[in-house]
C-alpha cells in the first residue's frame, strides 16, 4: 500500500469519527451475535455424536456368559476385521438396591431402589467408552465405588462422596466419585479386584466398529464379534443407536429452535454489516471524487475506502469475537446442561470463532467492494456530485402523493424519506423484519413453553426428598409419621407421596422407572393428551415417548416385573409429558408388586401443594424443622431446560434487536448526513427542531411499522414450524393452546416492537439533526 | 400626519453585535437599521463578516454580544423553536445554491414553506402556483430541480421565500451561481419585489447586483461597517 493511500485512509478514519465508531460498534455487536449464532448452530449439530466421539463411545456393549466363553476367546474375537477398538472383558454383575427407609439410620448413601449394573474397570479411559468422572475420582482402592450419574445432576454430589454404600450380599463400599458414560455401560464401577466380592455373573465387552452408522451395520458388527464364540455365549447387547434414540429426544427438541435462532442471528448480523459498510462507502462518493480529482488512481481510491472501513471493521471483529466467546460459552453450557442432564458437552466450537474472525472482515470487504467499485467506474465529477445531491427519480411519486395528504408536513416528508434511498431502506427493513421475527419467535416460544408447562408442570411447590444422598441426616420418622407431620403443617394444601421404583417390563432387558403415587395424585405431573387417569391397581398412564418406544397404545396391557413378581396393568391414559421409560401407577400397584415388603419403604419424596399465599421458603424451613431427615426444595415454575431456552432466547433476542437498532441508527446517521443541506434549508424556512425530530423519527418509524407488519407473520410462521418440530423430536403431543399463543393485543405489541427498535435507533441522530447549525450547513455547500 | 409618521418603520435593528468563532471575530460591534421597503446590499471581501451578518438577522446564528431585533422581536430572547417560528413568519431566504429539495417538484418545493405552518396542501399549492405564475415559471411547476435551469431554480427559491409573505427577504449571493442572463432575470425580479414594498437585505460580491437592486450599500471590512452609501437605481 502506498504512503498516500495509507495517509488518505488514516485521514478518512479520523475525519469520520462517528461513522468509524458506528462501523466498529455494528461489526462488534454483529460479531458477538455471529459467534453466538454459529456456536449454537455448531452445538446444535449432532450433540450426541460429538460427545460420543469424544468419549469414544461403544457402538456395541455386549455381555457374555463366563460359563460358556472365556476372556481369551472374547479378546481374540475383538481382533476380527471391522472392529476398530475394543475394551474388556470386564466382570459385570447386577445387584438390586432395596428400599432404604428401614435401614437408613446411619448416614449411608442410598441410590434409588432397583437393579444396578456394576462393572469392574481399572480406569475410566481406554480405547472405548472413556468414562467422564465429573465429581470425585475413579475407584482405585479396595472397597471403593464410582456411581453413574449424569453431569447435570449435581445436587448433593459433593456430600455423597465419602459415604458408605451397602449393596446386598456385598461388603460395604465407599463412594469416591460420580461419573457418566454416554454409552450407558454401567450404573456403577469398582476396581476389577473388587468384583469377586460382588459375585459377577457376566463379562462385558465394548466395541467400536469401522461402520456403525445404521442398525444393520451394528448388527453386522455384533455377528462378527460373536461368530467364533460358542453358542449361547452372548447374553445381551446394547447398540449405541438405541441409547442415542433414548437420549437425544430432549436435545433434539431444541435443535429446531437453536437452528432457527442461529440462522436468524447469522442473517441479521451479515445484513447489518453489509448495510452499514456499503452505506459508509456510498456516503463517501464525494470523497472518492475529490481523491480522483487530485490524482489518485481508481485502484488507490478503492483501496482508501476499503482500508477506511476495514480498520474499524477489523477492530470490531476482533473485540466482538472475544466478547462473543465470553457470552457464548456460559450460554451454551447453561443451555446444554439442561438437555438430558448435561450428558452432552457444550463447548464453543473453535470453528465458530475462526469462521467469524475470517468471515466478518470478508463480509465487510465485500460489502464495501460493491459500491467502491461503482465509484471506481464513476468519472470524478459525477462522483463528487453523487456525494452532494441524491439522484432524481427515486420515490418521487411517493413524495408528491404524500405532499398532497393532510398529514403534518414534517410527517409526510419523513414518510417519503425512505424512498430516496430504496436499496438502503430495503436492507434496513430486512434487518428490522428479521429483528421482529426474532422477537416474535422468542415471545411465541416462551408462551408455548408456558402452555406446555401449564399442561405438564407440577401443581406442587415443595418437594421433600429422602435418601439418594439428599440428606446427611436420615429421617427418624416412618413414612406414615412423615406424611402426618407434613399434612399437619400450616400451609399444606395437598400432598402426594411418590415412590420411584425400577421395574422391568416382562421380557425387556432395560428397566423402567415406575412412579407409584399415593395421596392427592391430581397434583402430580402431566395433563392427559388422551385417555384418562388410572382408577385402580390394574391401570397405569404413560407418556407419548413411552408409547412410541415400546410400541404400545392406550388400552394395551403391560406386565410389570419387580424382583420376579409380576403384575399386569392396562395403559388407560397418555400424558402430555413423560419419558420413554417412565410409567405412573397408583400406590396399590406397588403393593401388588411387592406384597412382602411394605410399599412405604420405597417412598423417597413427598410433593406438597401449599395453600395460596404461603411462603414456600418458610414452609420448607418448617418441613426441615419438623423432620431434619427431609431435604425440602422449591420446585420452579419451569424446568431447567425451559429456563435455559427462554433465557437464551431472551439473550439472543436482545442481541439481535440491538444489532437491528444499530442498523437503523446507522441508516439514519447516513440519511441525515446526506440530507444536511435539506435539513438546513427546512430549518431556514421555519421547520422547528421538534418538526425535524418528528420528520427523521417518522422516516424510520415507518420502516419499523413495515418491519413489524412483515416480521410478525414471518415470526408466527417460524414459530409454527419450530414448535411442532420440537414436539415431534420429543415424541410429545402438543397440549391445546401451545400453538395458538397469539392474541390481538400481543400481535399489536409485536408490530410495535419493530417501531420501537426503529425509533430507538433513530432518536440520537434525529436529535442531532434537530440541533444542526443551519448557517454552517447552508453556507458551506 | 407629521413627516416623522411617514418614515417607514424599522424592520431590522442591530445594536453592537459581535460574533466570535473561537479566536477569530466575524462581527465586531456592528450597529445598523433597515427600514421597511429598503433594499440594502452588503458587500465586502470574503471573510469580512457579511454572511455572518445575514445569519444573525435570519436567526440562524446567535451573536456573542449585542442585540438583533427584527420586526420588533429581540431574537436573543427566542429559543430554537421560537427562532424557527420567527423565520417561518417573518423571513424569506434565498441562497446562492438555491437549496431546493431534489425529491420535490418545483410546486411542492414552494408549497413546503406554507405547509410547515399547517396550511392545507391544496391551499398551499394554490398559493405556490400563483407565485410561480407571478415569477413566470408556472409551466415548470411539475419539474424537479435537477431538470430546471439555474435561473429557474433561483426563481423557485424566491417563490418559496415569498410563500409566507415575509417582512424581510434575505438573499445570500442570489446571482452567484447563475450565468449573466439568469442573473439579470433574478435582479429584475428583486427590483420588482422591492418596488412592490418588499424589504430586501442581500449579501453579494456582484457590484451590478448592488447598484441595480439596492437603495443603500453597506461595505464591510474586518467585521465592521467600513462605509455606507445611498444608491440611485440604475436602469
Amino acid at each position: 500500500m502506498s504512503g498516500a493511500v495509507w495517509r488518505a485512509s488514516r485521514a478518512a478514519v479520523r475525519r469520520r469519527r462517528v461513522q468509524t465508531f458506528v462501523i466498529g460498534l455494528v461489526v462488534l455487536t454483529s460479531t458477538v451475535a455471529l459467534v453466538v449464532a454459529l456456536g449454537l448452530l455448531a452445538a446444535a449439530s449432532g450433540p450426541f455424536d460429538r460427545t460420543f466421539d469424544r468419549q469414544r463411545g461403544a457402538h456395541l456393549a455386549a455381555t457374555f456368559d463366563p460359563a460358556v466363553t472365556t476372556a481369551e476367546q472374547l479378546t481374540r474375537a475383538a481382533h476380527r476385521p471391522g472392529v476398530t477398538a475394543a475394551a474388556g472383558p470386564f466382570a459385570q454383575t447386577v445387584v438390586t438396591v432395596p428400599p432404604h427407609l428401614d435401614t437408613a439410620a446411619d448416614g449411608d448413601y442410598h441410590p434409588p431402589p432397583g437393579p444396578v449394573t456394576v462393572v469392574g474397570r481399572a480406569d475410566p479411559g481406554g480405547p472405548v467408552d472413556r468414562v467422564d468422572v465429573w465429581s470425585g475420582r475413579w475407584a482405585t482402592g479396595p472397597g471403593e465405588i464410582v456411581l453413574m450419574r449424569p453431569p447435570g445432576q449435581t445436587w448433593a454430589a459433593t456430600e455423597g462422596i465419602g459415604r458408605r454404600l451397602t449393596l446386598p450380599g456385598a461388603p460395604p463400599l465407599t463412594v469416591v466419585g460420580f461419573a457418566s458414560s454416554l454409552s450407558q455401560t454401567a450404573g456403577a464401577w469398582v476396581r476389577p479386584d473388587q468384583m469377586p466380592a460382588l459375585h459377577p455373573t457376566a463379562l462385558q465387552m465394548l466395541y467400536r466398529f469401522d461402520h456403525a452408522g445404521t442398525g444393520a451395520e451394528v448388527d453386522e458388527g455384533r455377528t462378527t464379534v460373536t461368530a467364533d464364540l460358542p453358542t449361547g455365549a452372548l447374553l445381551g447387547s446394547l447398540s449405541y443407536l438405541t441409547v442415542k434414540q433414548d437420549m437425544t429426544g430432549t436435545a433434539n427438541a431444541y435443535l429446531p429452535f437453536l437452528t432457527a435462532f442461529g440462522v436468524l442471528g447469522l442473517v441479521v448480523a451479515v445484513l447489518i454489516v453489509a448495510n452499514v459498510v456499503s452505506g459508509a462507502v456510498v456516503s463517501g462518493f464525494r470523497h472518492i471524487g475529490v481523491l480522483k480529482a487530485i490524482g489518485f488512481t481508481p485502484g488507490q481510491v478503492v483501496s482508501v475506502h476499503l482500508v477506511m472501513v476495514l480498520v474499524p471493521g477489523t477492530v470490531g471483529c476482533v473485540l466482538g469475537t472475544v466478547l462473543g466467546d465470553l457470552a457464548a460459552r456460559p450460554m451454551l453450557r447453561t443451555v446444554f446442561m439442561g438437555f438430558d442432564n448435561g450428558y452432552f458437552e457444550a463447548t464453543l466450537s473453535p470453528w465458530a470463532e475462526v469462521l467469524t474472525l475470517l468471515g466478518m472482515p470478508v463480509v465487510v470487504l465485500l460489502a464495501a467492494l460493491g459500491p467502491a467499485l461503482r465509484a471506481h467506474r464513476l468519472p470524478a465529477a459525477r462522483a463528487i456530485s453523487a456525494g452532494s445531491a441524491p439522484g432524481t427519480g427515486r420515490g418521487l411519486r411517493v413524495q408528491r402523493r404524500l405532499g398532497g395528504t393532510r398529514l403534518p408536513r414534517a410527517v409526510s416528508l419523513g414518510l417519503g424519506l425512505p424512498f430516496a434511498r430504496p436499496g438502503r431502506t430495503v436492507m434496513t427493513l430486512t434487518a428490522l423484519i428479521l429483528g421482529v421475527t426474532t422477537v416474535t419467535v422468542a415471545t411465541g416460544l416462551s408462551a408455548s413453553v408456558g402452555a406446555f408447562l401449564d399442561a405438564t408442570g407440577s401443581a406442587y411447590q415443595s418437594v421433600s426428598y429422602v435418601g439418594d444422598g439428599a440428606s446427611t441426616t436420615p429421617p427418624t420418622d416412618t413414612d406414615a409419621e412423615i406424611e402426618a407431620k407434613l399434612r399437619a403443617l400450616p400451609g399444606t394444601a395437598r400432598l402426594a407421596a411418590a415412590a420411584p421404583v425400577r421395574v422391568h417390563l416382562a421380557g425387556a432387558p432395560q428397566p423402567l422407572r415406575a412412579w407409584f403415587l399415593r395421596g392427592d395424585r391430581e397434583i402430580a405431573r402431566s395433563a392427559l393428551a388422551a385417555g384418562r387417569w388410572y382408577s385402580g391397581p390394574d391401570e397405569a398412564v404413560v407418556g407419548a415417548p413411552f408409547l412410541k418406544k415400546h410400541g404400545v397404545r392406550v388400552g394395551d396391557r403391560l406386565t410389570l416385573d419387580l424382583d420376579g413378581r409380576q403384575h399386569t396393568v392396562t395403559v388407560v391414559g397418555e400424558t402430555v409429558a413423560g419419558d420413554s421409560d417412565g410409567l405412573t401407577a397408583p400406590w396399590e400397584t406397588l403393593a401388588a408388586l411387592a406384597p412382602d415388603l411394605p410399599a412405604t419403604r420405597y417412598v423417597n419424596q413427598y410433593w406438597v401443594q401449599v395453600a395460596p399465599g404461603t411462603d414456600v421458603g418458610a414452609y420448607n424451613a418448617a418441613v426441615k424443622a419438623a423432620e431434619p431427615g427431609l431435604q425440602p426444595t422449591v420446585t420452579g415454575d419451569g424446568t431447567s431446560v425451559t429456563v435455559s431456552i427462554v433465557g437464551s432466547a431472551t439473550v439472543l433476542t436482545l442481541l439481535l434487536a440491538a444489532v437491528a437498532a444499530l442498523g437503523v441508527f446507522n441508516t439514519t446517521v447516513l440519511n441525515t448526513r446526506e440530507r444536511r443541506r435539506d435539513l438546513g434549508m427546512l430549518k431556514s424556512i421555519g421547520m422547528t427542531p421538534r418538526q425535524v425530530t418528528v420528520m427523521v423519527v417518522t422516516s424510520m418509524a415507518a420502516v419499523g411499522v413495515a418491519g413489524g407488519l412483515l416480521g410478525v407473520p414471518l415470526g408466527i410462521a417460524v414459530h409454527r414450524l419450530v414448535v411442532p418440530a420440537m414436539a415431534d423430536a420429543m415424541d410429545t403431543t402438543l397440549p391445546a393452546g401451545a400453538l395458538d399463543v397469539w392474541h390481538p393485543s400481543a400481535l399489536a405489541l409485536l408490530v410495535l416492537a419493530g417501531t420501537a427498535i426503529a425509533v430507538l435507533g433513530t432518536l440520537v441522530p434525529a436529535r442531532s439533526a434537530a440541533r444542526l447549525t443551519i448557517a454552517e450547513v447552508l453556507h458551506n455547500e | 400626519m407629521t413627516s416623522q409618521d411617514s418614515t417607514p418603520p424599522v424592520v431590522v435593528r442591530l445594536d453592537g453585535v459581535r460574533k466570535e468563532y473561537g479566536e477569530s471575530t466575524a462581527l465586531d460591534g456592528v450597529s445598523l437599521e433597515i427600514r421597511a421597503g429598503e433594499a440594502v446590499a452588503v458587500m465586502g471581501p470574503s471573510g469580512c463578516g457579511k454572511s455572518t451578518l445575514l445569519n444573525m438577522v435570519a436567526g440562524l446564528d446567535r451573536p456573542t454580544a449585542g442585540t438583533v431585533t427584527v420586526h420588533g422581536e429581540d431574537l436573543g430572547r427566542l429559543n430554537e423553536t421560537g427562532l424557527a417560528l420567527f423565520r417561518r413568519k417573518r423571513i424569506g431566504m434565498i441562497f446562492q445554491f438555491f437549496n431546493l429539495i431534489d425529491d420535490l417538484p418545483a410546486l411542492d418545493n414552494v408549497a413546503l414553506a406554507a405547509q410547515l405552518t399547517g396550511s392545507a396542501p391544496a391551499q398551499a399549492r394554490r398559493r405556490a402556483l400563483e407565485l410561480l405564475g407571478e415569477l413566470g415559471i408556472a409551466d415548470r411547476r411539475d419539474t424537479y430541480p435537477a431538470a430546471l435551469s439555474g435561473g429557474e431554480r433561483q426563481r423557485v427559491a424566491v417563490a418559496r421565500a415569498l410563500m409566507n409573505r415575509p417582512a424581510l427577504l434575505l438573499a445570500d449571493e442570489p446571482t452567484g451561481a447563475l450565468d449573466s442572463r439568469a442573473g439579470e432575470q433574478v435582479m429584475d425580479l428583486l427590483i420588482d419585489l422591492n418596488q412592490l414594498g418588499q424589504t430586501l437585505l442581500m449579501v453579494t460580491h456582484d457590484p451590478r447586483l448592488a447598484t441595480r437592486c439596492a437603495s443603500r450599500l453597506i461595505e464591510f471590512a474586518d467585521g465592521r461597517i467600513a462605509r455606507e452609501s445611498t444608491l440611485e437605481p440604475t436602469p
